[in-house]
């Protein structure tokens, strides 16, 4: 029929019109920057000598400095251990949460809202409240230490814990993700399960690792993917509370690109840094569009 | 056990659960309660150990914001989150119900692009970002900001409202185009009404987003367009560590954002983790 036809050619035009600003838009604020942070990326480009902006006589040289810079090979390390630890930790403390507020109630309902505060600080916000637990002079942190007749170290300068106290505000922050996920994930368990397991005469630690546990493995998992990814944004974090030392010991990659590109004027170099840091992130992001789409087709 | 058989993983809450959840709540909410009280303290009052449990509040500290630069720098992060917001979803809604009607090859390719530019650090995007802007004469306005913060909220649009388009039945849609109205007329007075309130809770989410900025205002701004949250962080590297002023306004800043994520907190999860789950 040509009226079917009409409608349809109809609805395809209003379609590119409604699809076509977005994706301009789009390719011109993130598709464009792209391109041009790789092209950057294979020149020796300072601020401080603009020539050097076109300069593509050695495009790989960036490239081949990077496995011989030993504070770029040290920035990857803590931030392996930056994410490991808050990962673990947000997952862990995360699902604990999730399981201790798992119940019916009002009051606990309203009062699963406020342990998503954290979370929706602003960062820089998160960054300032650990600032003040973290400064031995007016915290309370430090005052309930003498009380105790404990000397607290300075955290924040100290080799050894400064960046344990990094993870430790990430994970304050943090956690209230995982806990909202977890939860989520508890509330699809049907109860006949629990039940069955129950009138079997299982205990609740069983239940908990026969049923709940198998039951969230995969949420677990995915929403840790997730904490992963972000880990690598930390930045207001390491920004105000150790500013990357003492030395380079909370030195995150995201924070050395920083300093490259705006402390050193290493514009260059410093975007060899950042396609390095993006490569990992979109290969944990494939892994978990890949995992999603395999928990789809379980389901 | 009559309150147990309920089964363990969904009974109601016994009393001794509640005071271990009130206890957990108190212990972690705690560090936030900190900041909120100092900054009703004068700054005498900050430093003095064991903290008075009964002071007399004090708004000297917003006063003293308020007179100087920091109300200039409230109302720059007030405009770019504004108009970013509006960009995104001028553009991004019609965008995200035409995505949402095509069946067609690219959609999880489109789908993979933005997720990237959502995980993407900041940082990836500052520097050209920089360089463009220096050029061009941008760096240091609310213009800039307002582009920047777009190119990451439009991606969130396009996909938080997807589903929403989705919810709306098709039948509704043809009966209307049988009776002869054209698809922008369906879109705008049928359609648009309809997914309301997802615009609401995505525009929020936005708002936020760009609200909650550090970093592209760190770098792409000085003094004109400074942002709040850079405006916060100043105080304690000129102003010779005002603890009051610093707690005041922190306690600004995060205001909006816990008044609007409580809001919408049934739709933070989905606009946290950007599209590999589906909810």
């Amino acid at each position: 029929m040509s009226g079917e036809g009409l409608v349809d050619a109809e609805r395809r035009r209003f379609n590119r019109l409604a699809l076509a600003p977005s994706l301009i838009v789009l390719f011109v604020i993130a598709g464009l920057p792209a391109i041009y942070l790789v092209v950057i990326s294979l020149t020796p480009f300072q601020l401080v000598n603009p020539g050097s902006s076109t300069d593509f006589s050695s495009p790989l040289r960036n490239y081949l400095l990077l496995p011989g810079d030993p504070r770029f090979v040290n920035s990857l390390w803590v931030q392996a251990k930056l994410s490991f630890w808050g990962v673990l930790l947000q997952v862990l403390f995360g699902m604990l949460l999730a399981l201790l507020l798992h119940t019916q109630s009002r009051v606990v309902e309203f009062a699963r809202t406020l342990f998503l505060i954290p979370m929706v600080l602003p960062p820089i916000v998160v960054a300032i409240i650990w600032k003040l637990i973290y400064t031995p002079d007016i915290s309370p942190l430090y005052y309930a230490a003498s009380l105790l007749n404990v000397t607290m170290p300075s955290l924040t300068s100290s080799v050894d814990f400064a960046l344990s106290a990094i993870i430790i505000a990430d994970t304050w922050e943090w956690m209230p993700f995982t806990f909202l996920m977890v939860l989520a994930a508890l509330q699809t368990i049907p109860e006949e399960f629990s039940e069955a397991a129950l009138v079997d005469g299982a205990n609740r630690l069983q239940i908990f690792f026969y049923i709940t546990l198998p039951f969230i493995t995969p949420i677990l998992v995915i929403s840790g993917m997730f904490r992963l990814i972000d880990s690598v944004k930390a930045f207001p974090l390491v920004f105000l509370l150790t500013g990357g030392g003492p030395g380079s010991v909370t030195e995150v990659t995201n924070y050395y690109a920083y300093l490259l590109a705006f402390d050193f004027n290493e514009i260059g170099y410093s975007s060899s840094v950042t396609i390095v840091m993006l490569l990992l992130v979109v290969a944990v992001s494939l892994g978990v569009v890949w995992m999603g789409r395999r928990r789809e087709a379980m389901a | 056990m009559s309150g147990g058989m309920s089964g363990p993983v969904r009974r109601s809450a016994s009393p001794r659960r509640l005071v271990a959840i009130g206890v957990t709540l108190i212990v972690l909410l705690s560090p936030f309660l900190w900041l909120l009280q100092m900054s009703f303290k004068s700054n005498d009052l900050i430093l003095q150990f064991p903290p008075p449990l009964i002071f007399t509040p004090t708004l000297q500290n917003y006063a003293s914001l308020w007179q100087g630069a920091f109300a200039a720098s409230f109302v720059n992060s007030l405009m770019s989150a504004s108009f970013s917001t509006a960009l995104a979803l001028v553009l991004g809604v019609p965008a995200a119900y035409a995505l949402s009607r095509w069946a067609g090859r690219g959609k999880h390719a489109l789908s993979f692009a933005i997720l990237v530019t959502r995980m993407a650090p900041p940082i990836a995007f500052t520097i050209p970002f920089f360089l463009f802007y220096r050029w061009i004469g941008l760096l240091d306005t609310v213009t800039g900001l307002v582009l920047v913060y777009t190119s990451f909220n439009l991606p969130l649009v396009i996909w938080m409202m997807q589903p929403f388009f989705e919810t709306v039945p098709s039948s509704l849609e043809e009966a209307a185009l049988v009776d002869g109205a054209s698809t922008r007329v369906v879109f705008l007075q049928i359609v648009l009404p309809m997914v309301a309130p997802g615009i609401a809770a995505t525009a929020i989410l936005c708002f936020l987003y760009a609200w909650n900025d550090f970093f592209f205002a760190l770098i792409l701004t000085r003094t004109n367009a400074r942002t709040a949250p850079v405006a916060v962080v100043n105080f304690m590297n000129y102003e010779g560590w005002e603890w009051g002023k610093i707690a005041a306004g922190g306690s600004l800043v995060m205001a909006p954002v816990l008044i609007f994520s409580l809001a919408v907190r049934r739709y933070l999860v989905s606009g946290l983790t950007a599209g590999a789950v589906k909810g």
